[in-house]
């Protein structure tokens, strides 16, 4: 025991000592501005880094049905972001190498370097503009209840002591805890385990985007068991997640999203993965931002 | 003991065991109807199980994705790979923490116990997503890469007490023999007590490879596409529970073909060479 | 006078080599600075050209979690904790009864019964805890009668009940076999030189043969007993809120892995470090007449 208190108090020490080397740490130099004697750190671009590797690193959820998903047939990431993600890739004449991602771990995996590209169902939201950037809305949607079809739940208040259920480190978890506190939030690790324990009765109703219920309710061998209730309680603009303080790159995905909807290539992979002759049918009833 | 007294307690059991009879009908007829239930069940699930889904995704669940090590593969490796390196560790941190110099025992004492007293878990989570937010060079690394270094720091741990233990085991004569014919404490360590030793640990090794290959299923926590991934992404894209439920006990019998041959065998080994005797 | 001098440097060297164990930390923190100032900042910074750019930030435990309700971390990690140490405690219990009656199976004359024990034993101890978690809580809903079902579910912590359920399971048959082992580890002699000498079975069993036993699987029962604590960890996957969830809702929050993985390490460390302590209390306290 003597033995083992003297190894804690020495781990205590050891931690004490990094934490106060630590603390005052210098910050990072500033970047001088033009014309400035000081030598600035040359950074290379994200764009340059991809056309030098010739691959573009996309980060695409893989449990997502129609958004990211390992395709039966194809066995390989298959849905309406990785689509987008190849017309960015082939835009730059490159080749596309996808990682799986989850929420808990995309924008650190973004904000490490390990993707280049983040389309993961990814709502744009201010506190996470300050580690990464943005680009235009590429997908516009908000956070509903999906619940048996013989439910009386109606909307987010019926919801008072009940159990929902979402997914972890999702924005849709805090929205739900944020909007009705009186509920349970039961958190899965994944959108269709939420979706089994709504199958088989362990949360009365789950929450998310309301695209991904569509998804989920168009895997369902009889969708019509299903419904979605209640008003929008979020609002949740889907972003690609890029770099910080990347222009370039930023900019070029844009036009790059922009030229897709002018061209109708946006509209042709909508129609592919949620068009009418899809599962997944959701009309089309927003419009991108478009820059004259 | 009179007759009339003998009479009353004859009366007294019999009623109560009457009454336990009874109770023992009522519960039988309730554990047999859930048993019935419960076999009538599964021979309608063993009859009417959608079969075609595991076979559909066979080569998934072996090789993962395309063009990539994955699945059943990946697992077998990676569990190979960090059982290799996780020995050496286990080596050097078992003879320091056998040291009687304190700098050396100490530091091993402190990272045997630390690492043995929490989860995995935490330790896959410690090296996957802390390390990589800290500089340039380690971003590039790829998750796989991590998920390794954790279980070989995790089982280092385990393999060194496991190492510790089959020192102390060959006895105490063999070093003082050794010594006194003029080796030096390196040299019988490393000639006469280690080969010894090792061959004791045989067992313990293999067994701690099986629970390598288990806990391989964590790095599903942080997105690598080993077996247990690719099962659960399977029953994801399916969302139904009698196909989950087929899914999973399909992964646990994988699992326990991989394991079971392994565990048996160690357990032969252990009876020839004798270490579980006391 | 110089034999008085001697005569105090040696008192002084018997008492510096008494309380010599007060020095060990300063030795490591000597270790703890060479490490820093030669292997990073000599090595690594200038060398390898790593350099660890992150300020650690505690006073992120103190935000709130949830505006709505003004929880905060701390009270998350409480939660969590309490929930650790509940789960543990109950699966034990339940682990050890369902261990025993396994041991008894095992050692029985029925060849059934030894069979139905052994081939549960070893498909449990075979296969991964993870897979077992999901089965118990995805999969077993088609298995199980519906009343039984049903009434599981109008519980108000279904969550936890399943992790129980596959906790012990899982823990059972490992305890089952370390009991098993105890008592075949007891020559069969002292069984027959008991009865020998006009002990009933039963009477053997409890004088003669347990208390010998019961010294021989108190050890390895409670290196279990930790290990089921460390395993509670995975229930966080069926949306039992516990420790490690707790710290992937802190860090999938906020991003700072170092503050929530550190405390989360201090913490599990010290529950190990209590159990271990306590049991092994017990173990020299009250059950020392077994030494014989």
């Amino acid at each position: 025991m003597k033995k083992l208190l003297v190894v804690a108090l020495a781990l205590v020490m050891v931690v004490a000592i990094f934490a106060c080397e630590k603390a005052p740490a210098p910050e990072p130099a500033p970047v001088g501005d033009g014309g400035d004697t000081i030598v600035a750190p040359v950074t290379i671009s994200t764009i340059e880094a991809i056309k030098e590797r010739g691959v573009l690193r996309a980060g695409v959820k893989d449990s997502v049905v129609p958004f990211g998903f390992v395709g039966e047939k194809e066995r390989e990431l298959v849905g309406f972001d990785v689509d987008i993600c190849r017309y960015i890739a082939k835009k730059l004449k490159v080749k596309v190498k996808f990682t799986a991602v989850t929420s808990a771990n995309r924008i650190q995996m973004l904000t490490d370097g390990q993707v280049d590209i983040l389309a993961a169902t990814m709502t744009h939201k201010i506190e996470r503009d300050e580690v990464i950037d943005f680009s235009i809305t590429y997908f516009m949607d908000g956070q509903k209840l999906l619940v048996p079809k013989d439910s009386e739940i109606a909307s987010i208040d019926d919801l008072a002591g009940l159990k929902v259920g979402s997914v972890k480190g999702s924005t849709s978890e805090k929205n739900v805890k944020e909007a009705q506190p009186d509920c349970e939030v039961i958190s899965f690790e994944g959108y269709p385990e939420a979706f089994l324990a709504l199958k088989q009765g362990k949360v009365v109703a789950m929450t998310t985007d309301s695209v991904i219920l569509v998804g989920l309710m168009g895997s369902d061998d009889n969708p019509e068991d299903w419904k979605i209730v209640g008003d929008f309680f979020s609002s949740e603009p889907y972003g690609l997640g890029l770099p910080n303080n990347d222009s370039e790159w930023r900019d070029f995905v844009n036009f790059t999203l922009m030229e897709m909807w002018r061209n109708g290539e946006w509209k042709k992979i909508y129609d592919k993965w949620l068009g009418e002759d899809t599962k997944y049918y959701m009309p089309l009833s927003w419009e991108i931002e478009l820059w004259p | 003991m009179s007759h009339a007294r003998t009479q009353k307690l004859t009366r007294i059991i019999l009623k109560a065991a009457t009454v336990v009879i009874l109770l023992l009908l009522l519960l039988s007829e309730i554990l047999f109807s859930s048993i019935t239930l419960f076999f009538k069940s599964m021979i309608t699930v063993i009859f009417t199980y959608p079969y075609g889904v595991i076979y559909n995704n066979l080569m998934f669940f072996l090789f993962g994705l395309r063009g990539k090590i994955g699945g059943l593969t990946l697992t077998i490796l990676v569990a190979a790979v960090s059982l290799l390196l996780a020995f050496i560790a286990g080596i050097i941190f078992g003879l320091m923490r056998n040291s009687r110099r304190w700098w050396l025992s100490y530091p091993a004492i402190g990272y045997i116990e630390l690492v043995r007293s929490v989860p995995l878990i935490l330790v896959i989570f410690w090296f996957c997503f802390f390390p990589p937010g800290l500089s340039e060079t380690l971003k590039s690394v790829g998750r796989v890469y991590y998920g390794i270094f954790a279980l070989i720091a995790f089982t280092g741990a385990y393999i060194a007490e496991i190492v510790r233990a089959g020192i102390l085991s060959v006895s105490k004569g063999q070093m003082e023999a050794s010594r006194s014919s003029g080796l030096t404490h390196t040299q019988a360590m490393i000639y006469i007590i280690l080969p010894q030793a090792l061959k004791n640990m045989i067992p313990s090794l293999v067994n701690q490879f099986v629970s390598l290959i288990k806990d391989t299923s964590l790095l599903w926590f942080v997105g690598v596409m080993e077996f247990t991934s690719t099962i659960f992404a399977t029953s994801n894209r399916e969302v139904n529970t009698t196909v989950t439920m087929g899914l999973y006990f399909f992964a646990a019998v994988v699992y326990f073909l991989v394991c079971y041959p392994l565990t048996a065998s160690s357990r032969k080994l252990e009876k020839k060479l004798g270490v579980g005797e006391r | 006078m110089i034999k008085k001098a001697r005569e105090l440097k040696v008192e002084a060297s018997i008492l510096i080599n008494r309380y010599r164990f007060i020095f060990y930390p300063l030795y490591f923190l000597a270790i703890a600075l060479f490490i820093y100032f030669v292997v990073y900042k000599i090595l690594l910074v200038n060398v390898l050209n790593i350099e660890f750019n992150y300020k650690l930030n505690y006073a992120i435990f103190f935000t709130n979690y949830i505006e709505a309700t003004r929880q905060s971390y701390v009270d998350l990690y409480v939660l969590g904790v309490i929930t650790t140490i509940k789960i543990s405690i109950i699966s034990l219990v339940v682990a050890m009864s369902l261990g025993t009656v396994l041991a008894i199976f095992r050692l029985s004359n029925v060849k059934v019964l030894d069979i139905f024990a052994k081939s549960y034993i070893e498909f449990i101890r075979n296969t991964p805890l993870l897979i077992q978690i999901f089965f118990w809580y995805f999969g077993t809903d088609p298995l199980l009668p519906k009343v039984f079902t049903t009434w599981l579910k109008a519980q108000s912590n279904v969550e936890f009940a399943y992790g129980v359920i596959a906790l012990s399971i899982y823990t059972s048959a490992f305890i089952a076999e370390e009991i098993r082992a105890g008592i075949q580890s007891i020559p069969k002699e002292q069984m027959e030189a008991s009865r020998a000498q006009g002990f009933s079975f039963l009477q053997a069993m409890r004088l003669v043969i347990l208390p010998q036993a019961i010294r021989i699987v108190i050890p390895p029962l409670i290196s279990q007993s930790l290990n089921l604590t460390k395993y509670s960890s995975l229930v966080m996957s069926i949306g039992v809120v516990e420790l490690m969830a707790s710290s992937r809702f802190l860090f999938g929050g906020t991003a700072r892995i170092f503050e929530a993985l550190s405390v989360t390490t201090i913490i599990y460390l010290s529950l190990s470090l209590a159990i271990s302590f306590a049991l092994n209390q017990y173990n020299k306290y009250f059950l020392s007449y077994t030494r014989y």
